[in-house]
């Protein structure tokens, strides 16, 4: 599953959240996502992909910067 | 010293029977049992036990799938027993402005997230994972019930978690009790949730020898609290809540008073962590008394702490014994822990709310099961049968393990 889909799945599950809502131009903190949250998605995404987040990461601010956010991180973890 | 009136103004629980407050208290009048046979899918030997479960309860449809998501089910049920009362007490969830910020909450849970942990342990152990999620420690710490409750209801003043074994939830209710009559508070949501089906928990229960046994057949009479032939406690879980407001305040908004709480009393044995004693029950007797005001010939109800264990229940008589002397024998006393089963840190809570409504109803429940009563458990008046009749006050006791007694007097309000 793309990152788009995983988030979407995500917050579907755990928030309830409409995913045709999840689009990249969305707040994330307007579609439930608190800093708690985040820290659960960043560990879900961890999961997923078999990757480690920095732990200084900036923290995004729309669905769209978190998806570019971790295509680059999964690019950079296959080179 | 400035003593403010405390009125109830809010009951709210999630009901092992499944239906509403009204529902709880008409089934424990019948004497239905909420005790069923519960058996999990435990590794590596599952649990078989008499324990009393809220089947019906559907976290998300009780709270929107966001708030559940945040939350162990001790956090579920206690949000949900929580919002049950504050919609009672005919209050809004939301509002605007600092008029909360005396407003708070104490609660009562014997083992808190226990069961989050355990799920982690699972998983670190049995999956054989090396990472668990952040949110295991908001959803484990014991004070999650408290904090969800204070945010969900813009509660300012104190929020506090009260672990006190058997004893937490009554403890709680005390605590808040005394905030609310010293002005401190205008109004303290209060009460308890506890979740024993935790594998942990429920395993160390059973080896400590004090859990009734029973199949399906005979799980729902496997609680006999007073009865010759008791076998033990039966362990449940649940949330109850209680409004406590300050008089003037509730008659100033109109709200509908269940009944007026008057006093608290606590001590310990400090003899022994798990023989009660019967001197530390009578000075938590006594103390409620003079706390309340009130005289022991005004109690006309106990709602007696009654597990159902050898050692406990003819301690208790004793103990009633010695302070309603010559007049025990007219003192109307029941166990509900025969139909609801033991809620660890929520049982003081849900035994409050009973307590409240044989008042408020002026009706009394039954020790269910009881036939053949035990001679040690004999000298006062066992309810066995529910029956109507003039109540003016009642106390509900709350003996724990570590010797922490909690009594809580309560007085019925004329409607």
């Amino acid at each position: 599953m793309d990152c788009i889909g995983l988030i979407r799945e995500f917050l579907k599950d755990r928030l309830g959240a409409d995913p045709e809502a999840v689009v990249p131009g969305a707040l994330l903190a307007d579609l439930g996502v608190d800093s708690l949250m985040m820290l659960e998605l960043m560990f879900e995404f961890e999961d997923h992909f078999g990757i480690k987040l920095a732990s200084d990461l900036k923290t995004p601010g729309t669905v769209g910067e978190l998806v570019e956010l971790m295509d680059r991180l999964i690019a950079q973890q296959k080179s | 010293m400035n003593r403010r009136r405390v009125a109830i103004t809010g009951l709210g629980l999630v009901s092992p029977y499944g239906g509403d407050l009204a529902d709880f208290f008409q089934r424990l009048c019948a004497g239905e049992s909420a005790v069923r046979h519960l058996l999990t899918d435990d590794v590596p030997r599952p649990l078989s036990m008499p324990f009393v479960s809220c089947p019906d309860f559907d976290p998300d449809a009780a709270l929107g799938k966001p708030l559940a998501s945040m939350m162990d089910r001790f956090a579920q049920l206690g949000m949900a027993a929580a919002f049950a009362a504050w919609d009672d007490a005919g209050l809004a969830r939301h509002e605007e402005g600092n008029k909360r910020d005396r407003w708070g909450c104490a609660w009562g849970t014997a083992l808190g997230g226990t069961l989050a942990y355990e799920k982690g342990y699972r998983e670190l152990w049995q999956k054989g994972r090396e990472r668990l999620s952040p949110l295991a420690v908001v959803l484990g710490m014991n004070n999650a019930a408290n904090a969800h409750i204070s945010i969900q209801l813009g509660l300012g003043g104190v929020s506090m978690s009260h672990t006190v074994a058997c004893a937490s939830s009554s403890i709680a209710i005390g605590e808040a009790f005394r905030r609310v009559r010293s002005g401190e508070a205008t109004i303290m949501v209060t009460g308890g949730s506890d979740v024993p089906q935790a594998y942990g928990v429920a395993r160390a229960w059973e080896a400590l020898r004090v859990l009734a046994p029973g199949n399906a057949d005979s799980a729902p009479r496997a609680c006999r609290p007073f009865s010759a032939d008791r076998r033990g406690l039966v362990l449940g879980e649940g949330g109850a809540a209680l409004i406590l407001e300050d008089w003037d305040h509730a008659i100033a908004r109109g709200a509908n008073i269940h009944g007026e709480i008057v006093g608290y009393g606590s001590s310990c044995d400090h003899s022994h962590l798990v023989k009660p004693d019967a001197a530390g029950q009578v000075r938590a007797l006594r103390d409620t008394l003079d706390d309340a005001g009130l005289d022991s010939s005004d109690i006309d109800y106990v709602n007696a702490h009654g597990t159902a264990t050898a050692e406990g229940d003819p301690v208790e008589i004793a103990a009633l014994k010695a302070v309603f002397g010559d007049a025990a024998g007219r003192l109307a006393v029941s166990a509900t822990k025969s139909m609801h089963g033991h809620l660890l840190g929520a049982a003081g809570a849900i035994e409050a709310i009973a307590t409240v409504l044989a008042l408020r109803e002026q009706r009394l429940p039954p020790t269910a099961h009881l036939t053949e009563l035990d001679p040690a458990c004999a000298g006062v008046d066992h309810v066995t049968v529910a029956r109507q009749q003039p109540l003016r006050a009642a106390l509900s006791n709350s003996f724990a393990f570590g010797g922490s007694n909690a009594v809580l007097a309560f007085r019925a309000v004329a409607s």
